[in-house]
């Protein structure tokens, strides 16, 4: 069994201090690795994102991140990436890493993703220019994201997002607001791709659980809706690797 | 500049507490009622409590503010999921 602790939108900033830490101190007794679904700052600060660095710094297990909406506000987002990785944590924007956990080849592709809404009202890049780069960059992050997958060779696929890929882990939040997150074209690429798990976060009063069209099990991490340092999900390697090969119906 | 309609003083109000960089909160309710502010939401803080009463009485200077938002936990979690 490989143990996946997600957490996303732990928005941190002046005063998050140790949020974390007195829960990251058993972790790695009770996890693998750590994925983290974006949205680590509040406004998008290398200040903020030290303060997030200071809880992990040293913790033992593989750390694999995606920046969310608020890590690009100030537009350092590539300062923000350093802090991560200086501190060992791999951050994904349309890429891919895999990581050999107890024999078993754990392959995540990650990416922050974007809007457009969902099937039967989802936005068009038809008219003004604007319009055209909001649905360019989501049709863009999906490309690269059922690239980065389709490419993985690992015995478990997991993508990582902070934009949601479906409706149901949205249920909570006002429709209004649906296409600004997430878009379907995010579960497009990973059912045309294939995956075990899709983690996301952004959806602060969504719910948790949700499976793509094709039947891939989605969780909405966000901190607001797991109400935890983190959730652990548990994936069977070896059964997957048996489903794949047509073992296990 | 012209006195803002009350009507929308309460979407005023969000919008500066999302860009005021001592919250940037983008969940949090806020409703007005006579010289009442009502916020509600989720935050991850005690501290960011506070320091939303502070700015939302910056902003509104006069208005009661009644800060009814929920300081989200953050601790470990009880079990595990095994994901099929």
């Amino acid at each position: 069994m490989i143990r996946i602790a997600a957490v996303g939108d732990l928005h941190y900033g002046a005063g998050s201090q140790d949020i974390l830490r007195p829960s990251l101190q058993h972790l790695p007794d009770r996890a693998d690795l750590l994925l983290l679904a974006g949205d680590l700052t509040r406004c998008g600060g290398t200040e903020e994102v030290r303060v997030l660095a200071d809880d992990l710094r040293g913790l033992s297990i593989p750390m694999v991140a995606v920046l969310g909406n608020h890590d690009y506000h100030a537009d350092r987002q590539e300062e923000v990436r350093r802090v991560l990785e200086d501190i060992g944590v791999t951050v994904l924007e349309g890429e891919a890493v895999t990581l050999d956990i107890d024999g078993a080849r754990i392959g995540i592709a990650g990416t922050k993703g974007f809007g457009g809404g969902f099937r039967g009202a989802h936005a068009s890049d038809f008219g003004e220019p604007e319009m055209k780069a909001f649905v360019a960059h989501t049709k863009m992050l999906s490309d690269q994201l059922e690239r980065a997958l389709t490419d993985l060779e690992a015995d478990l696929r997991i993508a990582l997002l902070h934009y949601s890929p479906i409706e149901t882990t949205l249920e909570g939040e006002r429709l209004e607001i649906y296409p600004f997150l997430g878009s379907y074209l995010l579960a497009e690429a990973v059912d045309n791709a294939g995956a075990d798990l899709i983690l996301h976060g952004h959806a602060h009063h969504g719910t948790e659980k949700g499976r793509t069209p094709a039947g891939i099990p989605v969780r909405n991490v966000a901190q607001p809706v797991i109400r935890h340092a983190y959730n652990v999900y548990t994936l069977d390697a070896r059964r997957q690797v048996m489903a794949a090969a047509g073992g296990v119906s | 500049m012209s006195e803002r309609r009350a009507d929308y003083l309460p979407e005023h109000i969000r919008e500066s507490l999302i860009h005021d960089p001592r919250v940037a909160e983008q969940d949090l309710k806020v409703d007005v009622k006579e010289h009442r502010v009502l916020l509600g939401g989720n935050v991850a803080t005690p501290q960011l409590r506070e320091t939303i009463t502070d700015v939302a009485r910056e902003l509104l200077p006069g208005y009661e503010i009644v800060n009814e938002t929920t300081v989200v936990p953050a601790t470990e979690p009880d079990g595990e999921e095994p994901v099929t």
